[in-house]
């Protein structure tokens, strides 16, 4: 039976020795707020990926070129409007939508910074679909439109790319033409997409006449088939560009396959994290088991007057058990507290270096899990201590000074 | 024949330690019987056995030979556990270093008894409340033992012993950390309690103090009963070891 009494008699055994207690609760804390902050951001990015699982990137299959380059500007193996035609003509294949990649210097008094150009289809919605972004400014652009472009979302604000942010209508220069600002993509949540240009593939073409092919293509598929599509297209490619199987200088990849092996590697990053927390979990129950056993060779006189009113052995263990789950438990509410302020701290810092897509994610188990956790392991370290205390001979307790 | 029953028994008592490769025999076959109702002092000097033989009594201890009845139960078999749960009701300790517990209030001193008997926690503090008014501390109820002079912390050490009602109490040098006139009233609360038929154990090297109080006598000497006094009308008298 934890009585009334019990508790109190353990708060204040911990209170009266309370340097010992806090630094024993903050050798705790410091794994549990090391697992909380770990665990909440890897649920983050977990559902982040999520949301492009079911969500409007899933149907997409991308096709990019093999190069020695930067992916999309390597001209060496371009993806041809040939190519974009036989992947149309692939069963299994919805839309198709071929991109053009370039890189600009852009200009501002004081400021020369180079972005990559993104020549798009602005009729076909594929792109904004993959990127699940959407015209959070302004408007999207047309086919027709010439000397008119739409900008991440960086470009709005002051010192993030250029020293002073641009709005609607203000001119951005590119390859010596003055081009007006028409709108602004939504967040996609990492400083270098959110700090590219798009023109439309006309206008694009003829600002940059070198860039003869595509530097990607975005495929919109048979959702149910997306494995089978992908092997389609590949045999198409390889016809239209006369290669063996085996000798392909492109590469055509589901969003699904890149986020399984992106998820995959996450979850070592962040086992690999959370194992190194919980030795330092368990570096501090060898800490934790030592206050215990200071407590209670301090108490053994203590012990001995319990007994001998009557407490059994039973009793004056669950007393000192007690005493060290409390600990844990303290430590482990603290620990969240301390990782639930870090992780949001650390949300608003990444949102203001632009990766706005690592935000943390909390579960009312994640919370319960790592109290639970750090109480077990109070407990636990509290064993072996008690155990002792709870066979403690009472005449010599009695004699103990 | 007195018609009092036994409460405490002991038979052919002994208590044995080995100390590296000596044997100490600290009590060495003691054999009396404590009557309900009875005061008893058991004297001795240093070394004669008398801690260990109160440590025994009080069941706190089991003996390496012979048996001991308490209230006509042999307890030298019983667990640890059990033990515990017949001294927590029958037995109330009062110690020369008073030994509360220097964490909690007076009342929780005196309540922690009871918690070891899973007495309901209102009975717990209303029993509390009224052994501390019997000691006559009830302003002092929330105060912590270093808040308390050496008297009133004996008093409350003698209501936690009183707070299972028990049958026995057992007093180890209960005036020994006290000046006389402190000391005299703690010992009007033993009296007390003796005088409602309860039974009254006390260990001391004080002669006055046994002599003054208690009924019977035991002398101890190298871990044996001496001798005998009994109070009588006519002053002290010695009577025969018990065997």
């Amino acid at each position: 039976m934890i009585s009334k009494e019990s508790v109190k008699y353990s708060i204040k055994n911990l209170k009266k020795r309370k340097g010992r207690s806090l630094l024993t609760i903050i050798s705790i804390l410091f794994g549990i707020t090391t697992i909380f902050i770990f665990v909440s951001f890897g649920l983050g990015i977990y559902s982040y990926v999520n949301n492009f699982v079911t969500g409007s990137t899933a149907d997409k299959i991308t096709i990019m070129p093999k190069g020695s380059g930067v992916p999309g500007l390597d001209q060496t193996f371009a993806l041809t409007e040939n190519d974009v035609r036989a992947i149309e003509r692939t069963p299994g294949v919805y839309q198709v939508e071929g991109m053009k990649w370039g890189v600009t210097e852009i200009y501002q008094p004081g400021a020369r910074k180079y972005a990559f150009v993104v020549g798009y289809d602005p009729e076909k919605t594929m792109l904004l679909e993959w990127g699940s972004v959407q015209i959070e400014k302004g408007r999207n652009l047309k086919t027709e439109d010439r000397d008119m472009v739409v900008l991440g979302y960086n470009y709005m604000f002051d010192d993030k790319i250029l020293p002073k942010g641009l709005d609607i209508n203000d001119k951005i220069r590119i390859n010596e033409r003055d081009l007006t600002v028409i709108g602004f993509f939504s967040s996609i949540g990492n400083p270098a997409d959110d700090s590219q240009i798009y023109l439309s593939n006309d206008f694009f073409s003829e600002l940059f006449p070198e860039v003869v092919g595509y530097g990607m293509i975005l495929v919109r598929a048979d959702i149910s088939e997306l494995d089978r599509v992908v092997e389609n297209i590949e045999k198409s490619l390889r016809q239209s560009r006369g290669l063996e199987e085996g000798k392909e200088d492109f590469t055509v990849s589901s969003f699904k396959d890149m986020l399984e092996s992106y998820t995959s590697a996450l979850d070592i990053i962040i086992g690999f994290i959370v194992m190194i927390a919980l030795i330092s979990v368990l570096v501090s129950a060898i800490n934790t088991a030592n206050t215990m056993v200071t407590s209670v060779l301090e108490r053994t006189k203590e012990i001995g007057v319990m007994k001998s009113i009557g407490a059994r052995n039973s009793e004056i263990f669950k007393l000192f058990l007690f005493e060290s789950s409390l600990l844990g438990f303290l430590a482990g509410v603290l620990g969240v507290i301390l990782g639930a302020t870090l992780t949001l701290i650390g949300e608003t810092i990444l949102f203001q270096l632009g990766y706005g897509f690592l935000k943390p994610s909390y579960s009312f188990w994640l919370f319960l899990g790592c109290i639970l956790f750090a109480t077990i392991t109070g407990a636990l370290s509290g064993i072996f201590p008690a155990l002792n205390a709870a066979r403690t001979n009472p005449v010599k307790a009695l004699r103990y000074e | 024949m007195d018609e009092k029953k036994n409460i405490i028994v002991l038979k052919d008592v002994a208590k044995h330690y080995s100390m590296g490769h000596t044997i100490i025999k600290a009590v060495n076959g003691i054999n009396l019987k404590i009557k309900e109702g009875d005061f008893v002092a058991i004297m001795g000097p240093s070394g004669s056995g008398k801690s260990t033989a109160m440590n025994l009594i009080g069941s706190l201890d089991v003996p390496t030979k012979g048996e001991i009845y308490l209230d006509n139960h042999n307890i030298c078999h019983l667990s640890e556990s059990d033990l515990a749960q017949v001294r927590g009701r029958k037995i109330g300790f009062i110690f020369q270093q008073f030994n509360l517990i220097p964490n909690l209030t007076a009342k929780e001193n005196v309540m922690l008894p009871m918690i070891f008997q899973e007495v309901k926690e209102a009975e717990r503090e209303e029993r509390a409340q009224k052994l501390l008014e019997t000691v006559e501390l009830k302003e002092r109820i929330n105060h912590y033992p270093s808040e308390l002079s050496g008297g009133e912390q004996q008093r409350v050490a003698i209501a936690r012993a009183l707070a299972n009602d028990p049958e026995v109490i057992l007093a180890d040098e209960p005036t020994g950390n006290l000046d006389t006139k402190t000391g005299e009233k703690v010992m009007d609360f033993l009296n007390k309690f003796n005088e409602k038929g309860k039974t009254v154990v006390m260990v001391t090297h004080d002669n006055e103090l046994a002599q003054g109080h208690a009924k019977i006598i035991y002398w101890l000497k190298d871990g044996k009963i001496n001798k005998i006094t009994k109070k009588g009308k006519s002053g002290w008298k010695s009577i025969k070891n018990g065997k």
